[in-house]
């Protein structure tokens, strides 16, 4: 690598680096309120990556191919430009959404919500929001809801999701008590074997919850002995153990009603299950958290997300048919 | 402090993501602090809850107090769990040579309860739920279902039995039975087609996640 | 051995049995309750009270539910009904009597869980007017919920799991006294000749992967048996193998592997410890390594055989783009749609295993080939018979396709 291009790098860096700052003291001194497009701005904003999106067709036409940076670049685009702009998206509620969404609401008053947090930062920015919105409903619904967490940074997870959904509104009018309408009995090592074990008694799991209370001091988990004591569950789950480990015992051995969100990697396999009446309902990805905050008519973040989801989904059809352009026009060895 | 903790983060996914540019030192640096600090955690995670939390407190537990801090009862032991820790050192044998054969009895242990447990649920869930959830009446229950439903329907049974053609291992594919395997695989490409556009988006939603803290969090750009 | 594979089996079979608690059963009480109204309790009358309360053991639990049934009360009528919910109570021991649940008129039965089996339990059930006037039933006899060892519903459960439990141990035991078990071509194997004669003609190295899990990963068994196949036509060609690893115990048997194939070639010579190197546990470094080596050195054929994850595509794509020909075989269904995309040949799920079965001629992979394609065969007579029943039973009401349809849901239920 020549000289040049490495102080070029670095002088790339240091700009990206002094503007960054720049715009952190504007956000702490007040003087940066958030950015945010016009419509008409927004509107060309797409216009100009679609004209550009089609230059690119044509150049592939003729033969012309382009670098997988460009594709990055296009992507990163699509991702960023719909955070700051005012255009509203309209999608509809699927099936396994709405069957999820509507055995909750059958629900009485008081009933018994188990939520297991089988996730870790990485897939949460797929599974938070379902898990905010899935908890602001049941919260300010009356539904009491149990929390535990077969992923070590499940339960907090799950007290982070807590946070935002006490914030909301309707949940704190209904003034929610821990211990009383919930409660995280946090995390418990033994992956499906604890799911075994629960089947016959919760307390052997979680003697203490995740801030140390003995199990019998929390009024709501009290009387809770095995899942026969729990009306729903919900399971938040991006790999292994999750939904699937949970359906084979918890559901196909205790016969636990049992609805699931997914990441998008594995809803795929989940509808497996879902067909087979194994779930009641399914939410997969931030699509399926969009749907459920639509259906619960509440806007969170993965409404917010749908559009720069929507935006890179676009995108990446678009240079698969530019990629098949170039694949056809060029013969099999030649790549992007 | 929280100025702090923001710059950290955003210096480090800035990091991973220059990595798009070329690799570089500065993702280097990030992949290394990510990997080192995984570990380390997994490690105390796994001591604390497992050694201490499950084994310690469980052969050494501590005595029953009220809420008033009284004491009211001593703790019940489990010696059970001594068992357990026996066969858990045991797989260290592994580690000398002369004795690791022994570290096979953890082994077999483990091999015996997870197969014994795992038959059952995949039996169950995997083959049997899903044999009775295909058993559908193709043209809905009394004649109920609309064009949709039956396609979808034949589409369910079909590509069900297809599949299962396709992964016949003591036949030859010839003939009628060659034809079915490959609607079979054909069954199986769309539904991996499927599966890579729900990876693209679960990917998406990761870069979202990021852009909305380096733009939100942490730049406060976004409304 | 012998030995570790009978404790193996042993502990396998204990956990099923206890897993699913497939055995013995007490016979259960069943308590009838005086059905004479007890008049003391009927002060100030308005509805009729509820007759025949039963009390019945759940079948097939631990011994912590009990059902209840009962005849509603007559003045229980779905319309100008006047009973308005009936109490059920729960006397335990000889403590008094606590209320346990409510439930809407034209309610005849109820279960009770969470009890102990060491406790006695009696019930009333009260049915009640709009005016809150409670009349109540005659309290049961004391039952004990009782704890089963066996649970009978999954009788069909253990009856399939034998079959095809059997049909394995069958096909291995014939595998071994040399019967020869038939399995069908699968394209991707048919292109590993055709890969390494390329690699051959070209000069240029074969780049084969076993994905990054350890040798306790059936995938990764699988790499390694087909391993052998590829090394034995590599020693026979004399063509260079070049094996980058991610666990040491691969290493050594990879190394085993191939060392073997030399000598049954007859060139024990050309074999050398550096074709096998091991370079990290950690997946990404790995990654960057392997693709490292294939754009130095440009390897004409690369097999990605086994365990693979995130990297699928990172692999997958670098051999795509230095032109290699790329057979690729993975059990993990997320990974499998970059490999069918980027590679030439893809075994795809099981066929990995059938594959390494069919090169091998090993009796117990074959046979538990051949045991499961025995359930694969139930599986699609029972869904096409099923689906044949149901749609005639449900268009023309046929009784005998109805019967065979239950027939079939009550067998296939787990519940």
């Amino acid at each position: 690598m020549s000289s040049t291009t490495r102080i070029r790098e670095l002088a790339v860096v240091i700009l990206i680096l002094v503007i960054s700052v720049i715009v952190y003291i504007g956000k702490i001194q007040g003087w940066n309120n958030g950015l945010m497009f016009s419509p008409a701005v927004s509107l060309t904003v797409v216009i100009v990556i679609f004209l550009l999106l089609l230059y690119i067709l044509l150049r592939t036409l003729q033969g012309h191919l382009i670098g997988r940076r460009t594709v990055f670049l296009f992507v990163g685009l699509a991702v960023v430009l719909p955070f700051f702009m005012t255009l509203t998206l309209k999608f509809r509620v699927s099936p396994e959404v709405q069957q999820l969404y509507d055995a909750l609401s059958e629900l009485q008053p008081g009933s018994k919500v188990l939520v297991s947090f089988d996730y870790d930062p990485p897939s949460a920015p797929e599974l938070q929001p379902m898990a905010v919105a899935f908890l602001r409903y049941c919260l300010s619904h009356d539904l009491k809801v149990i929390i535990i967490g077969l992923w070590p940074q499940g339960p907090q997870q799950a007290n982070l999701a807590l946070e935002d959904a006490l914030k909301s509104k309707e949940v704190a009018a209904k003034k929610p008590e821990y211990g009383v309408d919930y409660v995280n009995l946090g995390f418990q090592v033994g992956n499906e074997f604890v799911i075994q074990r629960m089947g016959t008694d919760f307390k052997s799991m979680f003697p203490k919850d995740y801030s140390g209370t003995v199990y019998d001091d929390l009024p709501l988990v009290r009387n809770v002995k095995n899942f026969s004591n729990i009306d729903y569950s919900f399971n938040l789950s991006a790999g292994y153990p999750g939904t699937q480990e949970w359906v084979q015992v918890a559901v196909d051995r205790y016969g636990l009603k049992m609805g699931a969100g997914n990441t998008a990697v594995q809803a795929p396999m989940m509808y497996t299950y879902l067909n087979a009446g194994q779930l009641v309902g399914l939410l997969g990805g931030m699509n399926g958290a969009a749907e459920f905050e639509l259906v619960t008519n509440e806007i969170g973040k993965g409404t917010k997300f749908m559009l720069s989801q929507s935006f890179a989904h676009m995108i990446v059809i678009a240079f698969i048919i530019i990629g098949n352009v170039a694949y056809f026009k060029s013969g099999r060895k030649k790549k992007l | 402090m929280e100025h702090v903790a923001v710059w950290i983060a955003a210096f480090l996914t800035l990091g991973i993501i220059s990595f798009l540019y070329k690799d570089n030192p500065w993702y280097k640096l990030s992949e290394a602090i990510f990997v080192g600090i995984s570990a380390g955690y997994w490690f105390v995670v796994l001591f604390w809850d497992n050694i201490y939390g499950k084994f310690w407190v469980g052969v050494f537990p501590p005595d029953v107090v009220d809420e008033a801090g009284n004491f009211v009862s001593h703790g019940v032991p489990d010696y059970a769990l001594i068992v357990g820790a026996v066969l858990g050192v045991l797989m260290l044998a592994r580690l000398l040579p002369g004795v690791g054969w022994i570290s096979r009895w953890p082994l077999a242990f483990i091999v015996g309860c997870t197969s014994g447990l795992y038959l059952m649920n995949y039996f169950s869930s995997n083959i049997m739920r899903q044999v009775q959830g295909t058993i559908i009446p193709l043209f809905g229950i009394g004649y109920g279902a609309s064009v949709y439903e039956i396609i979808g329907n034949i589409v369910i049974v079909g590509g069900t039995f297809a599949g299962l053609v396709y992964f016949f291992f003591s036949k030859e594919h010839r003939g009628a039975f060659g034809a079915t395997a490959k609607v079979g695989i054909w069954v199986i490409m769309i539904t991996f087609g499927a599966s890579f556009g729900y990876t693209v988006m679960s990917r998406m939603s990761l870069l979202i996640g990021r852009i909305d803290f380096l733009f939100g969090d942490w730049l406060g750009l976004i409304k | 051995m012998r030995l570790l594979i009978h404790t193996t089996l042993f502990l396998s079979v204990f956990i099923f049995i206890g897993s699913s608690r497939i055995f013995s059963v007490e016979p259960s009480p069943q308590v009838q309750a005086d059905t004479l109204v007890n008049t003391a309790d009927t002060v100030g009358v308005s509805v009729a009270p509820v007759t025949s309360l039963l009390v019945d053991d759940y079948k097939y639990d631990n011994g912590e539910q009990l059902n209840l049934s009962w005849v509603p009360s007559i003045d229980d009528q779905l319309i100008d009904g006047k009973v308005s919910v009936y109490r059920v109570y729960r006397i335990t021991n000889d403590s008094t009597r606590e209320l346990i649940a409510e439930l809407p008129p034209g309610s005849n039965s109820f279960t009770d869980k969470n009890l102990n089996r060491h406790d006695t339990y009696r019930y009333i059930v009260a049915a009640v007017s709009a005016s809150d006037d409670e009349v109540l039933s005659t309290t049961t006899e004391p039952v004990q919920p009782q704890r089963e060892w066996i649970n009978f519903r999954r009788g069909y459960l253990f009856l399939l799991a034998l079959i095809i439990g059997g049909a394995v141990i069958y096909y291995i035991q014939s595998a071994r006294r040399g019967k020869k078990l038939f399995v069908r071509k699968i394209a991707g194997l048919e292109a590993v000749d055709e890969a390494i004669g390329r690699a051959t003609e070209m000069g240029r190295p074969i780049l084969y992967i076993p994905g990054i899990l350890d040798m306790d990963d059936v995938q990764t068994l699988a790499a390694i048996t087909i391993l052998g196949r590829v090394a034995h036509q590599i020693a026979d060609y004399d063509t260079k193998i070049r094996m980058p690893v991610s666990r040491s115990l691969v290493m050594t048997a990879a190394r085993e592997t191939i060392k073997t194939a030399y000598q049954t070639a007859g060139r024990p010579d050309q074999y050398s410890d550096d074709m096998v190197s091991y370079v990290t546990d950690e997946q990404f470094g790995y990654v960057a390594a392997v693709d490292g080596i294939m754009v130095r050195e440009k390897p004409a054929t690369v097999f990605l055989l086994g365990a693979f994850f995130a990297e699928s595509l990172i692999l997958a794509e670098t051999g795509n783009s230095i032109g290699a020909i790329q057979i690729a075989g993975t059990a993990r269904p997320a990974q499998l749609p970059f490999f069918i995309a980027a590679c030439d040949f893809t075994l795809i799920g099981e066929e990995l295993f059938a594959a390494s079965a069919y090169l091998s001629g090993e009796p117990k992979a074959l046979g538990s080939l051949k045991g499961q394609d025995v359930g694969k065969a139930i599986a699609m007579i029972v869904i096409l018979v099923g689906v044949i029943a149901v749609t005639i039973g449900n268009a023309w009401d046929v009784k005998f396709m109805n019967d065979v349809k239950d027939m079939l849901t009550t067998i296939f239920s787990t519940q």
